[in-house]
């Protein structure tokens, strides 16, 4: 942190996690660029970073788009150390990569050492309603039990992508601002969360 | 200025030099061009940049190492700045590890000449701690080592070198034990450094004495080196180097020749197959030349004149020149056959542009020209020459039988008349292909100097020379020989069907020139050859006429075919009509019509006009001339008859009046002739002239006029050949028979008639006015008239000789004789006559007493009594006239 200069904004590390093919990148540059990106280009560490007014504030967000594949898993945790909230992808098509979203929780919780990071379970590919494999009630099943917000996405059709970015963003910088870290967990979160969540389908 | 480029994402954020980054922002150039630099960790990249749009750049990394900027920079923005950094790091690269960048396997480690290039990344010193590194799978993020050592460095070689740095790097993930050993280990290192040289040398005794001795081996090598190469060694190096160049060179020498040679080998096949047209040229022109095939000729002519006409190579100078060479054959050929006569137009004018487009650099359409005129006149002579010789053969043939015949068929024959329909043909042809050539040729088409001045006037001349010609010939054919009397052995139908038939090949010709819009000059030529065909034709006829007009003395038959107001008349004048009438109808039907553009036959004053004039004149005199003789020339031995003259003097014998009667005698043939010769003065004359103005000749009033003369004199001639032969005997026969019947009459004897010869007299006259009378009808008055006269005269003679009458009774008598002749020849006395009678009768002393004068009248009426009938047979004729 020493080595940006006090003035410049609050700077928000954003590090994008989730399997190989699940739409990380795509989200991204969604967010960064309005533009959803067709061919499929695996990743291996793309670093972007923007500026967003945030209920009033100019902050920062740096996004750090990992590799989703295993080849680049024992690089993970070094990228892991310097974030400060976590996207968690994975495709609502493909339950494997719902599956591996506990292994990345894990592995940050490990890294990290810190429960209360702010951590968003990001269900994308909501535009493939028809081709769903993943049942909603098992994402927010899932999503109670680690008390963080869920959100469906789809990077295609840009829904819900500010949103979910925002609600990390904020919750980060809450967090920050040294306010009551991450509201109580499940009882005290649902209904705040409930209504963006609604949106789910 | 625009908004300066901001780069707001990198894909990948790391990777080797080489990596493909795909660079996200905004403002990164409007257009490829706009972008005019990139740089990524202060490595200039701009050269493997590609633009996609104003927010992506891909490019590849540089040769960088570490963390740095990326650096946009556009013409329209400026120099940029970035959000995010790119760090570059060097991986240790090798065999079994994926790399964008090449490995080099089979270099040698180490070359003899060092040329290796040195990276001084590959230069790691040992691990201070004598502990293995870890890779560089397990870094630890530079970024935090920069945050903790802000101004430390992890090299072991730096001045700011921080081992934390070192350590975080290097053995974040070692254990507490083993880096305890790496302290131990170190600590050693640092005391055995401690020691000082000595201890060095000491600890290192076996390295030092090594490396001494590898100097000494060095020195001692070097040394032998020196004394066995000489202080330089370079010449012995060049030597060797020269000699493996010569070497090599002669390895390779036959190798490269033969390449040499194959390389020279396919350039002359591809010479051949590029300029396969040159090549194959004149092949092809031969060819093409076989197949009479020009026009392609000429167009691979152009086109190889085009194609290589300037070119310097020797090869296809040699190839120009066999086929210039065979071109020139080819013109000359060409230029041979266009001139070689007979040939049509087409072909002739084909030729001369094949001449021309193949650069004849003569007049090829102006020698065509010349040539055809020449074969013109060559066709016309040769025409001549062939019937000429098939006339002299025909002619030697007939010759020996029936020389006059074939002399007299002359310009009609048939062998003529097939000459002029050739040189006809020919002249209309040949012309007819020569005009238009010429106008083309003057038309420019065809090439050559039409222009020059010249040309036109050899033009206009070779045209008439040629027409000229053809006309000589013409004459020469159709209006010489024959002595012009033309076509005597002739059939007139033929002659005239022979005449149409010549007419109309030589008008034909004409229609064709006239087509040809020739000049006036050539046409009017032709036009006077038809003219003076037509006026000989014409000629002909009229001759022909004359001819046979001339021989109409000898169709005399003296059959008497009627009787006209003029007298009795033959059919000789009828023959002189139909004649003439012929004559000019078929000059009419053949000649007198001109044909287009030609001069009027008989125009008023010219000169077949003043001809035919002449014609007619000349046909109608001979007409005269017949007559003439027919009336005049008689045989010897037949004379007059004059038995009916006198009864007394019967002096002829019964067989000579018997030979007579069977032809018509003479007398009667001159009066018939007078009568002929009135009767065409009167009516054929007429008739003539109508003819010969319903033919459309000019009014032939000099020949009518002249004829009607010399007809005029014609009949009194025969008046008076007449009445000296007849008139003579009757006067002559009066004396005598007046004597016989004494004439001195008796003094005493009474007067009771009139002495036999008054009735003698009398007699006489009837029988001339018969006889003239059925010969001439109306006009015998003419002959009996000139006869009463006659006799009149003699009376008075007589009366005058006679001795003075004495006696009354002589004086009666002869009063009564007088009185009786007055009386019965009382209509035929002229006054002449009648002053001859009162002139005898003066002669004779009056009648003095009434007895006699009774007496006389007595006698005067039984005498009329009497002679009633002979007056009547005297007079009756008088009265019907």
């Amino acid at each position: 942190m020493s080595k940006k200069p006090a003035a410049a904004p609050t700077l928000h590390k954003v590090i994008m996690v989730g399997s190989g093919g699940v739409g990380k990148s795509a989200l991204t540059l969604q967010f960064m660029y309005d533009e959803f990106v067709e061919d499929y280009e695996p990743t291996k560490a793309d670093s972007y970073r923007k500026k967003v007014v945030l209920d009033g504030e100019e902050v920062q967000i740096d996004i750090l788009d990992t590799a989703g594949q295993e080849d680049y898993a024992a690089i993970r945790d070094n990228y892991f150390r310097s974030g400060e909230g976590f996207l968690c992808v994975f495709s609502i098509t493909e339950p494997e990569s719902f599956d591996a979203t506990q292994e990345f929780r894990e592995q940050i919780l490990r890294v990290k050492n810190d429960e209360n990071i702010p951590f968003l379970l990001v269900g994308n590919k909501s535009d493939l309603a028809d081709k769903r494999r993943v049942p909603l009630e098992a994402c927010r099943d899932r999503a109670r039990a680690w008390a963080v917000p869920y959100v469906e996405t789809s990077a295609k059709t840009r829904d819900n992508v500010d949103k979910a970015f925002l609600m990390l963003i904020r919750e980060m910088s809450r967090q920050k601002l040294g306010l009551p870290p991450a509201p109580s967990p499940a009882p005290a979160r649902r209904p705040r969360c409930a209504p963006p969540c609604c949106c789910l389908s | 200025m625009g908004p300066p480029p901001v780069v707001t994402g990198i894909s990948p954020k790391e990777g080797p030099p080489g990596t493909r980054v795909t660079i996200r922002g905004e403002f990164l150039g409007t257009s490829a061009i706009d972008l005019i630099g990139l740089k990524i960790c202060g490595c200039d990249c701009l050269l493997s940049a590609e633009w996609k749009s104003k927010n992506k750049i891909v490019a590849r990394s540089g040769p960088c190492k570490g963390r740095g900027d990326i650096i946009v920079t556009t013409k329209s923005g400026g120099e940029g700045t970035s959000t995010v950094q790119f760090r570059g790091y060097h991986e240790s690269i090798g065999p079994v590890k994926e790399s964008a960048v090449w490995v080099e396997e089979s270099i040698p480690p180490a070359m003899p000449w060092g040329r290796r290039p040195m990276s001084p990344v590959s230069y790691t010193p040992p691990d201070p701690l004598g502990l293995s590194t870890e890779g560089d799978d397990c870094k630890f993020p530079e970024e935090e080592l920069h945050e903790l050592f802000p101004d430390g460095s992890g090299k072991l070689s730096d001045e700011n070198f921080q081992p934390g740095w070192y350590l975080l790097e290097h053995h974040s993930n070692t254990s507490y034990e083993d880096l305890k050993a790496g302290m131990v280990f170190l600590q050693r290192k640092v005391e055995g450094q401690k020691e000082g040289q000595l201890s060095f040398l000491k600890a290192n005794t076996g390295a030092v004495m090594d490396q001494l001795d590898r100097l000494v081996l060095l020195k001692n090598m070097y040394e032998e080196d020196q004394r066995k190469n000489g202080k330089e060694p370079l010449p012995s190096l060049q030597a060797a180097i020269e000699d493996s160049i010569s070497l090599a060179d002669s390895l390779f020498s036959e190798i490269l020749s033969r390449k040499e040679n194959a390389d020279k080998t396919r350039e002359a096949l591809s010479l051949l197959t590029r300029h396969k047209f040159l090549f194959q040229l004149p092949s092809s022109i031969d060819r093409n030349i076989r197949k009479k095939e020009y026009d392609l000729v000429v167009n691979d002519y152009t086109r190889v004149k085009n194609l290589f006409g300037n070119t310097d190579i020797k090869l296809f100078q040699k190839i120009l020149a066999e086929i210039d060479k065979k071109i020139d054959d080819l013109k000359t050929r060409l230029y041979n056959r266009m001139k070689t006569m007979p040939i049509n137009v087409q072909e002739q004018t084909n030729y001369i542009r094949l001449l021309i487009s193949l650069n004849w650099e003569g007049d090829a359409a102006w020698t065509a020209i010349t040539s055809r005129k020449d074969y013109l006149m060559s066709l016309m002579n040769k025409v001549k020459d062939h019937f000429k010789k098939k006339e002299d053969q025909e002619n030697n043939e007939k010759g020996k039988r029936k020389v006059k015949e074939s002399e007299n068929e002359g310009s009609w024959s048939t062998t003529r008349m097939l000459w002029c329909g050739a040189a006809c043909g020919a002249l209309s042809t040949e012309l007819n292909a020569l005009w238009p050539l010429a106008r083309r040729y003057f038309a420019g088409e065809l090439g050559g100097q039409p222009s020059a001045s010249e040309r036109h006037d050899s033009l206009k001349e070779m045209i008439i020379a040629a027409v000229e010609l053809f006309s000589e010939h013409m004459r020469a054919c159709l209006l010489s020989g024959g002595g012009g009397g033309g076509g005597g052995g002739l059939p007139a139908d033929a002659m005239r069907a022979r005449l149409n038939a010549n007419l109309r090949d030589l008008r034909e010709t004409y229609d064709a020139l006239l087509k040809l819009d020739l000049p006036s000059q050539p046409l009017s030529i032709v036009e006077k050859v038809i003219f003076d065909y037509r006026v000989y034709g014409m000629t002909v006829f009229l001759q022909r006429a004359h001819k046979r007009v001339k021989g109409l003395a000898e169709k005399e038959t003296w059959k008497i075919e009627e009787f006209s107001d003029y007298g009795a008349i033959t059919n000789l004048p009828h023959l002189l009509q139909t004649y003439v009438t012929e004559a000019l109808s078929s000059i009419h039907k053949c000649v007198l019509i001109s044909g287009r553009r030609e001069g009027a036959l008989l125009a008023e004053g010219s000169e077949p006009a003043n001809a035919a004039q002449r014609h007619i004149q000349q046909i109608l005199l001979a007409f005269v001339a017949a007559l003439r003789q027919l009336a005049l020339h008689h045989d010897g031995d037949q004379d007059f008859n004059n038995t009916s003259l006198s009864v007394a003097l019967d002096q002829r014998l019964e067989e000579s009046q018997d030979a007579s009667r069977d032809t018509s005698s003479w007398q009667q043939r001159l009066l018939v002739a007078g009568a002929n010769a009135q009767y065409t003065r009167r009516v054929i004359l007429p008739a003539i002239a109508a003819a010969a103005n319903q033919y459309g000749f000019p009014n032939p009033t000099q020949a009518l006029q002249a004829t009607k003369d010399s007809l005029i004199s014609l009949e009194s001639t025969i008046a008076e050949t007449y009445l000296e032969h007849k008139g003579d005997p009757l006067v002559g026969t009066i004396e005598p028979s007046m004597y016989m019947g004494r004439h001195r009459t008796d003094a005493d004897a009474a007067v009771d008639d009139a002495r036999p010869y008054v009735y003698e007299i009398i007699n006489n006259l009837i029988a001339v006015h018969a006889e003239v009378d059925s010969v001439c009808g109306a006009a015998s008055s003419r002959y009996v008239r000139d006869i009463c006269e006659t006799v009149c005269e003699e009376l008075a003679r007589l009366a005058a000789c006679a001795p003075p009458v004495c006696t009354r009774a002589a004086a009666v008598q002869a009063r009564l004789e007088y009185t009786l002749l007055r009386r019965a020849a009382a209509d035929h006395l002229t006054r002449k006559a009648e002053n001859y009678l009162t002139e005898a009768l003066a002669t004779i002393p009056p009648l003095e007493n009434e007895e006699d004068k009774k007496r006389m009248e007595e006698l005067i009426a039984g005498f009329e009594k009497k002679m009633e009938l002979q007056l009547a047979s005297l007079n009756c004729n008088m009265e019907t006239v």
